[in-house]
C-alpha cells in the first residue's frame, strides 16, 4: 500500500524537481512580472513603500492573466468580456506572516515575500505540487542501531530537517496537525519501533492532501498504530476462556479520530435531543461491534498469527489479516448498520471504514481539530460549518478531501480577517515558537543535523510522535480557569504552558539567544546555532537592531513595551559586546507573549 | 450498600434528573471564617493514569472467591500462593492478598497505616445493577472513556459542566484560612489538572525535581536588569485572552520561584532512600517541600503526582506489574520519609485512577472498567482494614454489567468527602466538594481519624 521509491529523499535545500505544468505558468508569469518591476526582487527599505510597489506589479500580473486567459476563452463574435473587478489590495507584510504561521513552521521573510509575490492561491497550490519531504528515506541511510531505541533521536532530526528547511511546508504542517489527532507515540512500546513511528509520519505526510476515507484506512491497518491501540494481534472472542476482542482501537479511533463522543451540527456544535441533553455517537454494543471488526490482523509475516514478529520491514508494512482469527459474528457498527455474519475480514473492515467515513459528525469533527491546529482555538460555528461543508463536498462531489478542507480553513474569512478580538488566533504550540525561530535565523548545525538534546519533549513538552497518551499533548478542551473558562473558551496549547515548562522554554531561548548563535565559537559539531550575521551589523544603532528582529519575527509589528524595554537592554550593554546587545533583544522579544501567540 | 431507599428510587424513577439539578450554592457563602490553623495538614494524590487493574492490585485468597476471580480472570488470574497475604482487622469472610510486587504495602498495611477502598468509583447516586440495565439510573456521563472518566475523578462533576477540581474547591474554601501561605494550597509535579483547578485559587505547578529558576535572571546586576525587562514586558497590556493567560503563567512563574527554591535551599537531606522512578522522584520533592512547610508558612496543601501505563489492553502481565511495584515502593518510601520528617499522621496520601478494568481477558489484556480499589496510606489513616464491600468478581453476577465490568458500591464523591473532611472542610461545605455527596447515606467512610 505504501511505497517510497527511489524519489523519495529527504529534502533540505533547493527546490523539488517535480513541479507541476501550472507552476511553470505561474514561473512564466513571475518572469513577466520581474521585468515590469525592472527585475527589482528585494523590498524597498520602507514597508509601506514596498508595499506600494508590490501593488502595483499585482496589478500588472492580474492584467497579464486577464489577457491570456480571455485570449482562450472567447471566440470570435463573443461580446467582450465585463471590465474585471479590481484587484484585491495587496498584502501586507503582516497579513503574509500571519497565513505563514498558519500555513507553515514560522515565517520568514523571504516566504512572506514569494507569498506577496504569487498570492494565497497561487502559494498552497504550488505547495500542494511539491513532493513530499519523507523521514524513512533518511533513517534508511544510517546503520540499524543495536537497539532500535537509539534510532528515535534521528527520527525526530529527520522532523526537523524537514519542517526547517523542506520546501512542502504546508504539507508539513498538515501532516504535524493529523499526527495530534491520530496519535501513535513514540512514549510506550513503540520506542522499539522507530522505523513503524517514521513510516507513519511520512504516510500523514503523503496522505496531508489526499482523502480521509484513504488516510483512515492507512491510519488504521498501520502496524505502529496496530501495536499503539492493541489492534495488532486482536484476536476473535473465545467465550470458553471468557476472551472478547480487546475494544482499544474502536473505542479511539471513533473518539478521537473520527466522530467525538456526542452527535454534531455541520456548525460542529453539539446536537441535542428534546430534554436538551447531548447525543452520544455511539454505545458500548457498537464499540463492541467495531472490537470484532478489528479482530485478526498481526504484523505482515504471512505464516503465523502467533508468529508474527515485529521486524524492519513488518514495522513498515500494513498489517495483514490472518482469516481464522477473525471474528465471523455480526457486529453492530453505527446508525444502525448491522454487518452479516461471516464476512470476510477485509470486507469488515472496508464496509465498518465507510460507515464510520458517512456519519455525519466527521466533517464537522475533522474541520474543528484541522482549525484548531492550524487557525484558531476558537472557531466560530459559521467558520466550522464551511470547512465541514468542504470535507462533505469538495465542489465536485467528493467527499473527505483533505486538500479542499485545508484550502477552505486557510482561505476562511476568519482565517484572513485582519481585526483582532480577544479570543482569535491561538497561542503557538511551543515547538513551533521554536521552529519560527530556527526558520527566521536559518538555523543549522556545524554537521547539518538538529539532533535535539536531551528532547523537545523535555522541553517543550511537545515532539513529532511523542505524546504522552492517544490523547495528544493537551485536550482540545483544554480551558485554564479564569477569564477563558468562563467565557467557556478554550486554549489547548495553555495546558501544557505551566509555570514549570514555560520557564524550560523561556530558558532554552535564554541559551540559544546568548550561547547557540553564529558569533560564537567552539560550538559543538550538532549544536544548532542561528545566524545573526545581519543584526551584528546593526548593534551600534539599537533602534535599527531591534526592528530587524521584529521585522525577522513579528513582521515589524512590535508592542511600544517590548520595544522600550528591549532597546534598554541593548543600550546598556557595551556597543562592543556586539553578540550580547543583539542576543537580549532576540531573548526577550522570543520569550515574550507576543511572541508566544499566534495571529 | 446498594439497597435503594425510596428517596433514591423516586429521583431514579423521575428520568434521572433530579441529580442533574443540583443546587450550587455561591461560594463566598461558604467560605470558613478567617483564621488560622494549628496543625499542618496534606493531602498527596497519585493518580495512576490509563485505569489501574486493580483487581489484580487486592485479590481474594480464599477458595470460594479465588476460584470465582480464576473463572472470571482465565490468563490474567494472578497464581493464589503468589499473592502476599493481608488479614483486615474486621474480616469480611473471605481473605485477600496484593499483587506479589506489593511488599511494601503489605507491610503498611499490617502495620495499620493503610487502608483499601473497595470498589470505588464515579457515580452520581447509588446503582444497582437492575438500574443500570434498565436505565433507571443518573449515571456519569460517558463511562468507560478515559479522559471522560479521569475528569470524574478529578472534577466529581457528574452531568454538569463544571470547571473546577474537589482539590481547587478545597482550595478555595480553605484559602482564607492560609492567607500567610507562601505557596499555593495546590501544587501539582505532573503538569495542569482539572483536579486543582478552582475558582479563587490558582495550583502552581513544578517539574519533578521542583521549580526551576530562570536563567540569566539571577542575582547579577545585569540579571536583575533583565528579569526588570522581562517583568516589564509582562505587565505591559494584551489584545487577546491567549497572551495574558501565558503572560500570568509567566508572572506566576518568576514571582514565585526565587521563594520556593530558596527554602528547599534550606531543606535537610532525606535520609529515606527514595526510588528513582518518575513516581519516586515526585513524591521525592513533596517531601522536600513539607521539610521547609515552615519557611513557606505552609498548613494545608494538597500535592498532585501521578504516573501512567496502567492502560493494558496487552500484555498486561507484563506491563502492569512494574507499575504496581514502583507504586508500592515509592508510595512506601514516602510514608516513611513522612515519619522522618515527623508528619506521618498529618500527611495523607491516597490513590485515583481512570477506572478498574474488565475482570475478563481480550487475549492478553483487559478493557476499560469502571469500578476499583483505591489505598490511602499515612497515620491518620485507620489501617488494616478495607472499606466498603470488597465486589463479587463473577461474569454476570450481582455487581457486573458486562464483560465484568464492575459496579461502583462506593462513589468517588464519599471517598473525595472523606479525605476533605480531614484535612478541614467543615461538614456544610463537603456537599461544594462532592455535590453528589447528598444522595448517598454515608457522608464520611470513616478511613481517616
Amino acid at each position: 500500500m505504501r511505497r517510497h521509491g527511489p524519489e523519495d529523499r529527504l529534502a533540505k535545500d533547493g527546490r523539488s524537481t517535480g513541479e507541476a505544468p501550472v507552476i511553470w505558468f505561474f514561473r512564466f508569469l513571475l518572469g513577466k512580472m520581474y521585468e515590469l518591476n525592472g527585475n527589482n526582487r528585494r523590498p524597498m527599505a520602507s514597508a509601506t513603500g514596498w508595499t506600494v510597489a508590490r501593488g502595483s506589479v499585482l496589478a500588472g500580473v492580474a492584467c497579464l492573466i486577464l489577457v491570456s486567459c480571455g485570449g482562450g476563452s472567447s471566440g470570435p463574435g463573443t461580446p467582450p468580456a465585463p471590465p474585471p473587478p479590481p484587484p484585491p489590495p495587496p498584502m501586507s507584510m503582516a497579513e503574509a506572516f500571519r497565513f505563514l504561521n498558519q500555513a507553515t513552521f514560522g515565517a520568514t521573510e523571504a516566504e512572506a515575500r514569494e507569498l506577496i509575490d504569487i498570492g494565497i492561491d497561487d502559494w498552497i497550490d504550488r505547495q500542494v505540487a511539491q513532493t513530499a519531504s519523507l523521514q524513512l528515506s533518511y533513517l534508511n541511510t544510517l546503520p540499524v542501531p543495536e537497539r532500535p531505541p537509539q534510532l528515535q533521536p534521528d527520527r525526530v532530526d529527520a522532523w526537523f530537517r524537514n519542517v526547517i528547511d523542506g520546501p512542502d511546508q504546508l504539507r508539513q504542517r498538515v501532516a504535524f496537525a493529523l499526527s495530534q489527532i491520530m496519535v501513535v507515540s513514540e512514549v510506550g512500546a513503540l520506542r522499539q519501533a522507530p522505523y513503524g513511528l517514521a513510516g507513519y509520519y511520512d504516510m500523514l505526510v503523503e496522505n496531508a492532501f489526499g482523502n480521509f476515507r484513504d488516510l483512515l484506512e492507512e491510519v488504521t491497518l498501520h502496524p505502529s498504530m496496530g501495536v499503539y491501540l492493541s489492534m495488532l494481534g486482536n484476536q476473535r472472542a473465545d467465550p470458553s476462556r471468557n476472551i472478547s476482542p480487546d475494544e482499544n482501537y474502536a473505542r479511539e479511533m471513533m473518539q478521537l479520530f473520527t466522530i467525538g463522543l456526542v452527535e454534531l451540527n455541520l456548525d460542529g456544535t453539539a446536537r441535542t435531543d428534546a430534554q436538551g441533553h447531548e447525543i452520544p455517537t455511539y454505545n458500548q454494543d457498537i464499540i463492541e461491534g467495531f472490537a470484532h471488526v478489528f479482530t485478526g490482523w498481526n504484523y505482515a509475516e504471512g505464516a503465523n498469527f502467533n508468529r508474527a514478529r515485529r521486524t524492519i520491514p513488518t514495522q513498515i508494512t500494513p498489517m495483514e489479516l490472518y482469516s481464522n482469527y477473525h471474528s465471523t459474528e455480526s457486529k453492530l457498527l453505527l446508525n444502525g448498520v448491522r454487518l452479516p455474519e461471516g464476512q470476510s475480514g477485509q470486507q469488515d473492515l472496508q464496509d465498518a471504514l465507510d460507515n464510520v467515513f458517512a456519519h455525519p459528525n466527521v466533517g464537522p469533527f475533522i474541520a474543528t481539530r484541522l482549525i484548531e491546529r492550524l487557525v484558531t482555538s476558537n472557531p466560530t460555528p459559521g467558520y466550522v460549518e464551511r470547512v465541514a461543508s468542504r470535507f462533505n463536498d469538495n465542489g465536485s462531489g467528493v467527499r473527505g478531501d483533505l486538500e479542499a478542507v485545508v484550502k477552505a480553513i486557510l482561505m476562511d474569512e476568519e482565517a484572513r480577517a485582519s481585526g483582532v478580538t480577544s479570543s482569535s488566533g491561538k497561542l503557538k504550540e511551543p515547538l513551533l515558537r521554536l521552529t519560527q525561530l530556527w526558520r527566521a535565523y536559518d538555523a543549522r548545525s556545524a554537521d547539518g543535523s538538529f539532533v535535539f538534546r536531551p528532547s523537545t519533549n523535555e522541553v517543550f513538552a511537545q515532539g513529532p510522535l511523542q505524546s504522552p497518551s492517544v490523547f495528544n499533548f493537551f485536550s482540545p478542551f483544554y480551558a485554564p480557569p479564569g477569564e477563558i473558562a468562563d467565557a467557556e473558551l478554550t486554549a489547548p496549547e495553555l495546558q501544557i504552558a505551566t509555570e514549570f515548562r514555560n520557564t524550560l522554554v523561556t530558558n532554552h531561548f535564554y541559551q540559544q539567544a546568548f550561547r547557540r548563535h553564529s558569533d560564537r565559537a567552539n560550538l559543538g559539531s550538532d549544536e544548532v546555532y542561528i545566524d545573526i550575521s545581519e543584526e551584528l551589523t546593526l548593534v551600534s544603532d539599537p533602534n535599527a537592531l531591534i526592528d530587524r528582529v521584529a521585522d525577522k519575527l513579528l513582521a515589524g509589528e512590535i508592542s511600544t513595551t517590548l520595544r522600550e524595554q528591549s532597546r534598554t537592554m541593548v543600550e546598556t550593554r557595551e556597543v562592543d559586546s556586539a553578540a550580547a546587545r543583539v542576543a537580549e533583544a532576540l531573548f526577550l522579544i522570543v520569550s515574550s507573549p507576543e511572541f508566544a501567540r499566534q495571529h | 450498600m446498594t439497597r435503594v431507599n425510596r428517596r433514591e428510587f423516586l429521583k431514579a424513577s423521575g428520568a434521572g434528573m433530579a441529580a442533574a439539578a443540583l443546587p450550587v450554592t455561591g461560594l463566598t457563602q461558604m467560605v470558613a471564617p478567617a483564621g488560622s490553623y494549628s496543625d499542618y495538614r496534606a493531602l498527596v494524590c497519585v493518580f495512576l493514569f490509563g485505569g489501574n487493574d486493580s483487581f489484580n492490585m487486592l485479590v481474594p485468597r480464599s477458595d470460594a472467591e479465588y476460584n470465582v476471580y480464576a473463572q472470571s480472570r482465565q490468563n490474567l488470574a494472578l497464581d493464589k500462593d503468589a499473592l502476599l497475604p493481608i488479614s483486615p482487622l474486621i474480616p469480611d469472610g473471605a481473605q485477600y492478598g496484593l499483587h506479589p510486587n506489593m511488599g511494601a504495602i503489605q507491610t503498611l498495611f499490617d502495620s495499620a497505616r493503610v487502608a483499601f477502598i473497595a470498589n470505588v468509583g464515579p457515580l452520581i447516586e447509588p446503582t444497582t445493577r437492575e438500574q443500570y440495565v434498565n436505565r433507571t439510573v443518573a449515571l456519569p456521563p460517558r463511562l468507560f472513556s478515559h479522559n471522560d472518566q479521569q475528569d470524574q475523578w478529578q472534577s466529581l462533576r457528574g452531568r454538569e459542566p463544571g470547571k473546577t477540581g474537589w482539590a481547587g474547591r478545597v482550595g478555595d474554601l480553605l484559602r482564607r484560612n492560609v492567607s500567610d501561605q507562601q505557596l499555593a494550597i495546590n501544587v501539582s509535579l505532573a503538569g495542569n489538572q482539572l483536579f486543582q483547578a478552582a475558582d479563587e485559587t490558582v495550583a502552581y505547578t513544578m517539574g519533578r525535581n521542583g521549580p526551576l529558576n530562570f536563567r540569566g535572571m539571577g542575582n547579577a546586576e545585569r540579571a536583575q536588569l533583565r528579569r526588570a525587562a522581562f517583568r516589564q514586558v509582562l505587565g505591559a497590556e494584551y489584545d487577546t485572552m491567549y497572551e495574558r493567560a501565558f503572560r500570568d503563567i509567566q508572572q506566576r512563574a518568576v514571582e514565585t520561584v526565587d521563594r520556593v527554591t530558596a527554602a528547599l535551599g534550606n531543606a535537610q537531606p532525606l535520609s529515606t532512600d527514595m526510588p528513582g522512578s518518575g513516581l519516586g522522584q515526585q513524591l521525592s520533592t513533596v517531601a522536600r517541600l513539607i521539610s521547609v512547610r515552615e519557611q513557606l508558612q505552609m498548613q494545608r496543601q494538597i500535592f498532585f503526582v501521578s504516573t501512567g501505563g496502567f492502560d493494558s489492553h496487552d500484555n498486561q502481565l507484563e506491563r502492569q506489574p512494574p507499575l504496581l511495584g514502583d507504586v508500592s515502593d515509592s508510595i512506601g518510601a514516602f510514608y516513611r520519609a513522612t515519619v522522618e520528617l515527623g508528619v506521618s499522621s498529618s500527611v495523607t496520601t491516597f490513590t485515583q485512577s481512570d477506572f478498574g478494568r474488565t475482570l475478563t481477558s481480550n487475549g492478553d489484556g483487559t478493557d476499560h472498567g469502571w469500578g476499583g480499589v483505591q489505598l490511602v496510606v499515612g497515620d491518620a489513616v485507620r489501617g488494616r482494614e478495607l472499606y466498603g464491600r470488597y465486589p463479587r468478581l463473577e461474569i454476570g453476577g450481582p455487581d457486573d454489567i458486562r464483560r465484568g465490568r464492575l459496579i461502583p458500591g462506593i462513589s468517588a464523591d464519599q471517598y473525595a468527602a472523606t479525605l476533605a473532611r480531614w484535612i478541614g472542610v467543615p461538614d456544610g461545605d463537603l456537599g461544594h466538594v462532592a455535590p453528589h455527596l447528598h444522595n448517598f447515606a454515608q457522608r464520611d467512610l470513616g478511613f481517616l481519624i
